[in-house]
């Protein structure tokens, strides 16, 4: 009996650790729309994030995307040059907009 | 410019701005976007999940999963924020660190954790703040989720408090950073830093090892998350690696610029006039989900149709939960089974025999103890960030 219940705590000890090697979190392939500028917004985005989390932050204003992308700038450090924010921000609205300016 | 295309283009400009605030009608609030397609792809632990994005891994539970009162970890949410997560972790030299304001700074390993203190185990809801976000219009920023960017797990580790006392608390310590393994991809970037005030520490806030009787998946924390019962999950750290008591509140971006709501007595705003100040979106408020039937299933004429769903509230406790088929003109309580505790899903049931074909929507709607009771979606207030939603919820199925 003593035996069992020693072989039976080193099952539940040992079955669940899961994480002993590399972990590889998969990648996917989230396609931008094809549009003006898309190939600006492929250099400056994908340094930090998937185009998965920009296109679903639901269909949003100019204004909306202008301020995100001055907040990844400003907040967030990244390198975007002064003459990519609109570039950036006119793709995004073009093709993830509502078509409101605000 | 011409001066005279300059009026041209602000008359317009004008008056589009105008259009878009005084014509259109005001627009409520919806149920959130339901039956989202299942992605192709299984993330580490998990099956398939509903994925918004790789990087950060930001993975949605379907509806299916709201009809059990625990959660696989297979199948629980994934909100990651900062893009550079460790895809190696090595036990033997994994540490908490315990610093700043106390009597000695220790680094405590996962042995230690497992060892050295007193072991306890709490059942409890994880929430996202930003849950069942796409509810709100007009459309707000962030993930638009649907809603499950939940789940209710059994959390095992050893209470918080019991680790700052071993280190020991100065006298004038008072609030405690927490930050987690993963990092911004740039060095100058925020940390994902949270902080809490000692006073608001509970003696059920605990250091959690294993979910479910199994370590942390790796996508929830692995290997030690901070665990808070009853509040929203932004401060529920992952990969906890380090914990630093100041006595002064220190301005983190996450802490002053994320998981914030108007500081007034609804907890709203307009979409013109954005409210200051602002508080952190701290407790759950109540909520219940149906996890079946769900949205398009068919069910037969006469058939006896069990409803399944799950409640909850930041502890309080849950009540009752009301099911009505009139579109909530009236309501009918439904069966309830509270086995885990108070911070845990309560399970609730109801039968039902359809007698009439055509489309038939079943509304759920919890009350807590203190009579704290959902709201139809339609009569939730707006906030820009898109949190606390909990409108009523609602399952259309087709009587055949």
């Amino acid at each position: 009996m003593k035996k069992i219940l020693l072989i039976t705590s080193l099952l539940v000890g040992s079955a669940f650790a899961q994480v002993n090697g590399k972990i590889e979190v998969p990648y996917i392939d989230y396609k931008l729309k094809d549009g003006k500028n898309k190939e600006v917004v492929e250099a400056n985005c994908f340094m930090c994030h998937s185009f998965g989390y920009m296109e679903n932050q639901g269909a949003q204003s100019r204004d909306f995307w202008y301020k995100k992308v001055m907040k990844m700038k400003h907040a967030f450090k990244a390198p975007i040059p002064d003459e990519d924010v609109n570039k950036i921000a006119d793709y995004m609205f073009a093709n993830y907009g509502n078509g409101k300016l605000k | 410019m011409k001066r005279r295309d300059f009026f041209k283009t602000s008359f317009v400009a004008s008056a589009a701005i105008l259009g878009s605030s005084s014509l259109s009608a005001k627009e409520l609030q919806s149920p959130p976007i339901d039956n989202r397609k299942i992605g192709d792809v299984a993330f580490p632990e998990k099956r398939p999940l509903i994925t918004y994005s790789d990087r950060p891994p930001l993975l949605e539970s379907p509806r299916e999963t709201f009809a059990k009162g625990i959660t696989q970890n297979d199948e629980f949410f994934v909100r990651w924020h900062l893009p550079e997560i460790p895809t190696q972790i090595d036990l033997n030299s994994y540490t908490i660190s315990i610093n700043g304001l106390v009597k000695k700074e220790i680094n405590i390993t996962i042995d230690q954790l497992k060892n050295d203190f007193e072991q306890v185990e709490i059942t409890a809801v994880l929430q996202c703040g930003g849950n069942s976000r796409s509810a709100f219009h007009p459309t707000v920023g962030g993930i638009q989720w649907g809603s499950g960017a939940m789940g209710c797990a059994k959390w095992k580790g050893v209470r918080l408090m019991d680790v700052l006392k071993k280190a020991g608390l100065h006298k004038d310590a008072h609030w405690i950073g927490f930050n987690g393994k993963d990092k911004p991809a740039y060095y100058e970037a925020p940390k994902f830093i949270r902080e809490l005030s000692l006073e608001e520490i509970e003696d059920n806030f605990i250091l959690a090892y294993e979910m479910n009787g199994e370590d942390l998946p790796y996508l929830n924390g692995y290997p030690v998350r901070l665990v808070m019962p009853g509040y929203y999950s932004d401060s529920w750290m992952k990969m906890l690696s380090n914990i630093t008591v100041t006595n002064k509140y220190k301005s983190y971006f996450y802490m002053d610029h994320g998981y914030r709501i108007p500081d007034n007595d609804t907890e709203s705003e307009t979409p013109e006039k954005h409210y200051k100040p602002t508080k952190p979106i701290t407790t759950m408020n109540v909520k219940s989900l149906i996890g079946y039937p769900q949205n398009g299933s068919k069910l037969n004429l006469n058939s006896h149709v069990v409803v399944r769903g799950v409640a909850f509230d930041d502890g309080t406790g849950i009540k009752s939960v009301s099911i009505s088929t009139d579109n909530g003109k009236t309501w009918q309580e439904a069966q309830l089974k509270q086995e885990n505790g108070r911070y845990a899903y309560t399970e609730f049931r109801f039968t039902y025999k359809p007698t009439q074909k055509g489309k038939l929507t079943f509304m759920a709607k919890a009350t807590n103890v203190l009579g704290e009771e959902q709201p139809f979606a339609k009569d939730v207030l707006w906030n820009h960030g898109g949190y606390k939603y909990n409108g009523i919820d609602e399952v259309t199925v087709e009587v055949i």
